[in-house]
């Protein structure tokens, strides 16, 4: 089902533009809009005000209430959607009416009121011009801030000719016209209103919206009632940290500065009998709130920017990407609001490229959050061998990675490189080559290899490979282990280490993770040294900041797994220390100067923070000049064993990144990851292209020659 | 005020689709788009040729003001509906964003305000404040007070991306949005 909505999606030429375009333009629009703002400080803020707010919602709930009753608002706590929908539909049927006119509130799809309404004969009638075409087309938002960013002008033109009774051409001037005389006579005569609310002030009872088209100020004046449905986590204390989100909201959901209206609405207002309602909904977020691993996630002030920059929501929609929340925090969220049955295919989606987190409001770690939510959904499922049994026993995981070097032997085609698999995992290939186990890994060359004396006070580095470099790229390993002694450390490779266990974090196994991570610290601590390096990100990261957030209650290795953390570097890290490097590297003067762009991995980007280094390793060790890319940072669609159980994801993502590769012209592309050398290489072999794909470490070494 | 501030403020309101005039002696000279009006008579004609020949209404104006317009026909708020033009008066003006804001307490001026496809707004350039940030004690002080209150921050007019993400103005309020800047206190 998911699969066929995934392809569907996918081959949606209309959406996957719209998409795309929007891709480009927002990062360009968001960043005009914070010109002068300081990002990293406004979220900051905003994330420790709302946290600190969650630690005491109930309170919070409890003297916005007292504040709003006392402006004359009637306020309603509801603790389940069915509550709430039963509240809203009393209020309703005490006027004596049978119409509602909605301006845009995402907790009335999370409710479904309309639903509700209109099985009870409410008609209801969606104002937002967005929401109003989907809810005549029976659909759901694909986007929080743009609902129905999936329509195109055309389909609206249906839509509308066919509720207007008129026919309506698609231009889109005439379009928006048509809706403004339509929806006009629904205000006219709607009897009660109702709207969201983008934030709500506790010491006033005092509620903000944000609108670009004015129908929030028509919801809320023209019917003599008004229903505020508002979810309780947009209670903040006061003015002053409602003006942060103000502030931090249009710029990062459009790329506006401020929205055309901002509305601030404290109680009914006065003169002929008019009446307030304000619904607050629980629905889940009181528990969410009280519960430290995951409270995090109602920081959320629904900007929708995560969903704006994530590569699987530009290839797929929000319609997959999502259940009524989209994008990123909707896969976080769906569990609390809609059960853990509706997020178990969605959270899967995701592939961690952190993008999400590099961009939110509320400075969540939204991949961080998913991935923890795999852990509390998971279910035994076909990787469970795998990673129990097979990936805690070092040897028997080792022996299997060798066996696979006899079994792929058929597959491989005369440039030696795999072409087609067979039966379910040929979907795997239909785009990109892949290449083939190493017969022999690294780290049984390693062993044959002369050890050099090292210089007498050399710095000492053990290497921790990675398993993909270490059985399908032993020669980056080598070229690693070359560069860093030729730049003075001593480089020792301890045999015993293992799998550092993500792939069992991402599919949920978390007790697996933790046992990985203890053999591994104990294998890198056994030894003396000053550093201990890893020439693939998603390791880096796994040692410096996933092992420490597993163990963190473990009283014996809570501290170890500081301690390695401390000195765990990337390869360009390292590497970068010795700049400028003495003696040179290259004895024979100055050699022609490569030309070579780079892709950020994303776990070394945005899990480790390193993106300066590479490019500085490139410049000085590795003479290189850089041409970068467009969205150099994007993700390549690798994910590890995502690209295996998406590969039509995968493999959209991997095409916008060719494209870019391509567009610089240059003919050489340097990574710091073997996963990305892997999805990237093989994406360009299969498509024809000589780019070549190297490691950092592979030109620096080359270099030296 | 600061004369960097008024310009500030003007460039912002005409960048997202405000039109900015200037009322007054001293004012406007500097800026060559945007109209600007010596005499009331000036300035009555103009708002006559906004409404072309449709309803003005207004919601309640300094007494000034009211003197300026007193050439115009002014119909009831309660007629907004049919009205092509609504003015009114706007309490503070924002530099950073080109927004003013309006107090909208009264059902009938917020009706009026969203509803006529044009909206002509007074503001006096004292008024203008660097950011929002700058009006929020009187703001929290307003929030605070007795009784029930609504004012909009609006920032140029109506406007939507919701088809295709093509920016179309005047979905809903009002089409046009005339700032009419007034110099002095
Ligand atoms: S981590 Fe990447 S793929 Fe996952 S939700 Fe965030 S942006 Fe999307
Ligand atoms: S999670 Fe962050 S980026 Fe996503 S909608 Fe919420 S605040 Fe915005």
């Amino acid at each position: 089902m998911a699969d066929k909505r995934i392809n569907t999606n996918i081959n949606n030429t209309f959406l996957r533009k719209a998409l795309k375009n929007f891709a480009t333009a927002y990062p360009i629009a968001r960043a005009k809009a914070f010109e002068g703002i300081d990002f990293a400080a406004l979220r900051h803020r905003i994330a420790v005000s709302k946290l600190a707010g969650l630690q005491r919602l109930p309170e919070l709930i409890a003297q916005f209430t007292a504040s709003a009753e006392k402006s004359g608002a009637i306020v309603h706590f509801c603790r389940t959607p069915e509550d709430a929908n039963r509240t809203i539909h009393a209020i309703i049927q005490s006027k004596n009416a049978d119409f509602l006119v909605k301006s845009k509130a995402m907790t009335s799809e999370e409710i479904e009121l309309n639903h509700y309404l209109e099985a009870r004969g409410v008609r209801c009638l969606e104002t937002d011009l967005g929401e109003w075409i989907i809810q005549l087309a029976g659909e759901r938002p694909s986007h929080m801030v743009m609902p129905a960013i999936h329509k195109n002008k055309e389909e609206v033109a249906e839509l509308f000719s066919a509720e207007i009774g008129q026919e309506c051409p698609a231009e889109i001037p005439f379009l928006v016209e048509a809706a403004r005389n339509a929806l006009r006579r629904g205000f006219l005569s709607g009897q009660v209103g109702m709207s969201g609310a983008n934030v709500a002030m506790a010491d006033s009872g005092a509620m903000a919206i944000l609108t670009n088209e004015g129908n929030a100020r028509l919801v809320t004046t023209l019917p003599k009632t008004h229903i505020a449905l508002i979810g309780v986590e947009k209670i903040v204390p006061s003015l002053d940290e409602a003006l942060d989100i103000i502030d931090v909201l249009p710029k990062n959901a459009t790329g506006q500065k401020l929205t055309s209206y901002l509305s601030f609405i404290k109680g009914p207002t006065v003169g002929d009998d008019r009446e307030l309602h304000i619904v607050l909904l629980d629905n889940g977020r009181t528990d969410l709130a009280a519960n430290p691993d995951f409270q995090a996630a109602l920081q959320c002030v629904k900007c929708g920017a995560c969903a704006n920059v994530c590569p699987i929501y530009e290839i797929v929609g929000g319609h997959v990407f999502g259940h009524i929340y989209v994008g990123g925090i909707g896969l976080v969220l769906t569990p609390f609001f809609h059960g853990f049955d509706k997020a178990e295919e969605i959270l899967k989606l995701c592939i961690g490229c952190r993008k999400c987190n590099e961009v939110c409001a509320a400075e969540i770690d939204i991949e961080g959050l998913i991935v923890d939510l795999r852990d509390k959904i998971r279910k035994p499922f076909g990787q469970k061998f795998m990673f129990g049994t097979m990936m805690k026993n070092r040897k028997l995981f080792h022996t299997a990675l060798r066996a696979a070097y006899l079994a792929q032997k058929p597959f491989q085609s005369a440039c030696g490189r795999i072409r087609h698999l067979p039966l379910i995992l040929n979907r795997e290939t239909a785009n990109r080559s892949l290449p083939p186990i190493a017969e022999i890994p690294f780290r049984d060359l390693i062993l044959k290899r002369k050890v050099l004396p090292a210089p007498a006070k050399a710095e000492k580095v053990l290497f921790y490979s990675g398993c993909l470099a270490d059985f399908v790229y032993p020669e980056m390993c080598s070229d690693t282990v070359e560069s860093l002694e030729k730049l003075g450390y001593s480089v020792a490779f301890p045999q015993e280490q293992s799998c550092c266990g993500i792939p069992a974090r991402y599919s949920g196994e978390m007790d697996v993770a933790r046992e990985m991570a203890k053999l591994n610290i104990d294998v890198l601590l056994k030894e003396e040294a000053d550093f201990v390096v890893t020439i693939c990100p998603t390791c880096t990261m796994s040692i410096t900041h996933d092992f420490v957030k597993l163990l963190a209650d473990d009283p014996l290795y809570a501290e170890r797994s500081k301690r390695l953390a401390a000195k765990t570097l990337n390869y360009s890290e390292l590497a970068a220390r010795k700049i400028p490097p003495s003696p040179p590297l290259s004895k024979g003067g100055e050699t022609a100067k490569q030309v070579v762009t780079y892709h950020d991995a994303c776990h070394l980007k945005r899990g480790c923070g390193v993106f300066e280094e590479p490019r500085q390793v490139l410049r000085e060790l590795a003479n290189a000049e850089i041409q970068e890319m467009s969205d150099c940072d994007k993700c390549c669609g690798f994910g590890g064993s995502y690209s295996i159980k998406y590969p039509e994801i995968s493999q959209e993502v991997l095409k916008n990144k060719l494209a870019n590769i391509n567009e610089t012209g240059v003919g050489i592309l340097a990574v710091d990851c073997p996963g990305c050398k892997l999805q990237i290489e093989g994406g360009l072999e299969a498509s024809g292209s000589k780019v070549r794909v190297e490691h950092t470490a592979t030109l620096v070494r080359e270099r030296m020659e | 005020m600061n004369e960097t501030t008024v310009e500030k403020f003007r460039v912002a309101a005409q960048m997202i689709g405000a039109e900015v005039h200037s009322c007054g002696s001293g004012l406007g000279t500097a800026n060559a788009t945007g109209r600007h009006f010596s005499t009331s008579n000036e300035l009555s004609f103009f708002l006559q040729e906004l409404a072309a020949g449709r309803s003005i209404c207004a919601s309640t104006l300094p007494e000034e003001l009211q003197a300026h317009l007193s050439g115009l026909v002014v119909s009831d708020l309660s007629t907004a509906a049919d009205a092509t033009l609504c003015i009114s008066f706007a309490d503070a003006g924002i530099a950073a964003t080109g927004s003013i804001l309006v107090q909208l307490t009264d059902p009938a001026e917020r009706a009026a305000t969203a509803l006529a496809t044009k909206h002509a707004v007074f503001l006096r350039t004292s008024s203008i404040v660097p950011t929002l940030r700058d009006l929020s004690a009187s703001l929290k002080a307003q929030l605070l007070g007795a009784g029930p209150t609504y004012f909009s921050i609006t920032t140029g007019p109506s406007r939507t991306a919701d088809i295709e993400r093509v920016l179309t103005i005047g979905v809903h309020g009002p089409k046009e949005l005339h700032i009419l800047l007034l110099e002095g206190e």
